[in-house]
């Protein structure tokens, strides 16, 4: 691993064994399934829900500054914690969460090589007791949203100006032909296509099959000389949802360094249904 | 054995603490599919494609009752839930019980705020399945 940019950021299961019991840190498990984390989880791990703890409840959003505080508080969390995610779905919604925590200003995320799956495959400990921490007090004294976050203007803007768009989706999804991915549920784009000028690259070329990431040089391929993306680049990566375009944010900022980096978490939901925006279907 | 009244009575009572732990105990407690439907499970039939998660439904009738018999991997602990509450519901009842269920059950068990759109549409499906399975089921047998 120490040959991404920032290779502190990811942690092998071994690194994650030896801190388990690090007063320090907080595991946190994401998912997509609601209740995978109550089958057994790693011991000492936190669950946040990507929706019911992140989104607000009534406007499509994040939750706000105060009510990310409540959480972090609630789940023994302080600003100098450092926060280890892991998931389901090769680290889907453990990326959505890291990126979601990045934008509330919390510094210290990192997260496990290969998620979920691989610790369970490798027999590793696992338990079904909750742990139970002291609340703390959390301050949150930046929001980095600008820096990270992608809104349907910028997307408009990137267009005009010919800036890099990565299209993460499956290639069905991103030629048109389905409105949502292989053996999902569709979740109500009235067109299909992509953002004119996109370029195809399916978040799952970036990992392995036991949902670790590739080595730099197979990702270097992929986004720099496959998509033709430099390092000093304006990019923008969007997928239906935001969760899969999660897991390319982390890989272009972190494993390769990549500086300006945004995800639109509006993604293919938004645009798919947005009046008189351009798209391009093969 | 609960009737489907029951069900959505207990969980308009419940939490949505105690809705998820009821899930997880439905989820622990699905049986499993029978030996003689393995084979044709790992051939992929019977698969519901409208989950994503890899769901196989199979629909037997036994003097004019239902006998329902579902294959959910462990990793999808809602799915499992839900499946295993249809059938606390419909199995060993009549074809006009699965039929009188309502496409709108998640609503009435008031599951939708807490699963969100995104799980519910594969959830949703499964009721729709299971009445078309039921349908074509009777049909061969009549």
């Amino acid at each position: 691993m120490s040959e991404y940019t920032h290779p502190d950021v990811l942690v092998s299961a071994d690194w994650l064994q030896e801190h388990i019991d690090d007063p320090n840190i907080r595991i946190v498990e994401s998912n997509e399934d609601i209740l995978l984390y109550n089958t057994g989880h790693i011991r000492n791990a936190v669950k946040i829900d990507w929706q019911n703890d992140l989104q607000d409840e009534l406007i499509r959003d994040y939750i706000s500054k105060e009510k990310f505080e409540e959480l972090m508080s609630k789940k023994g969390i302080s600003n100098d914690t450092t926060v280890v995610f892991y998931g389901d779905k090769s680290n889907w919604w453990a990326c959505y969460a890291f990126w979601t925590f990045t934008m509330y200003g919390h510094t210290k995320c990192k997260l496990l090589n290969g998620g979920r799956q691989k610790w369970v495959n490798d027999n590793r400990e696992m338990t079904k007791d909750t742990p139970d921490f002291p609340a703390t007090e959390y301050k949150v004294s930046q929001i980095n949203e600008d820096e990270i976050r992608a809104f349907r203007e910028h997307v408009l803007k990137h267009i005009d100006g010919k800036k890099p768009l990565i299209d993460v989706r499956s290639p069905g999804e991103y030629t048109g032909e389905l409105l949502h991915m292989p053996d999902y549920p569709q979740e109500g784009s009235l067109r299909g296509g992509h953002i004119p000028g996109a370029k195809s690259v399916p978040w799952s070329q970036a990992a392995n099959d036991d949902g670790t990431f590739k080595d730099r040089k197979a990702l270097e391929e992929l986004y720099a000389q496959g998509a033709g993306i430099a390092e000093e680049d304006d990019v923008i990566v969007y997928c239906r949802i935001g969760e899969r375009s999660s897991h390319t944010w982390f890989v272009l900022r972190y494993l390769l360094g990549y500086k300006n980096v945004r995800n639109y978490d509006g993604s293919w939901t938004e645009w798919g249904n947005l009046v008189r925006v351009p798209i391009e279907k093969p | 054995m609960s009737t489907l009244q029951e069900i959505i009575d207990d969980f308009q009572l419940m939490s949505r603490d105690e809705k998820l732990d009821t899930l997880m105990d439905y989820s622990e407690n699905l049986p499993d599919l029978p030996q003689r439907y393995h084979k044709a499970r790992d051939e992929g039939k019977n698969r519901l494609h409208e989950c994503q998660t890899p769901v196989h439904l199979w629909v037997e009738m036994q003097e004019q009752k239902v006998q329902i018999f579902v294959d959910v991997p462990r990793e999808a602990p809602t799915v499992r839930g839900f499946v295993a509450l249809l059938l606390d519901a419909f199995d060993g009842k009549t074809p006009q019980e699965v039929m009188e269920c309502p496409n709108t059950l998640l609503n009435s068990l008031g599951l939708v705020q807490i699963l969100g759109m995104t799980r519910l549409n594969g959830l949703s499906w499964l009721v729709k399945r299971l009445k078309q399975e039921v349908t074509r089921v009777c049909a061969e047998n009549s």
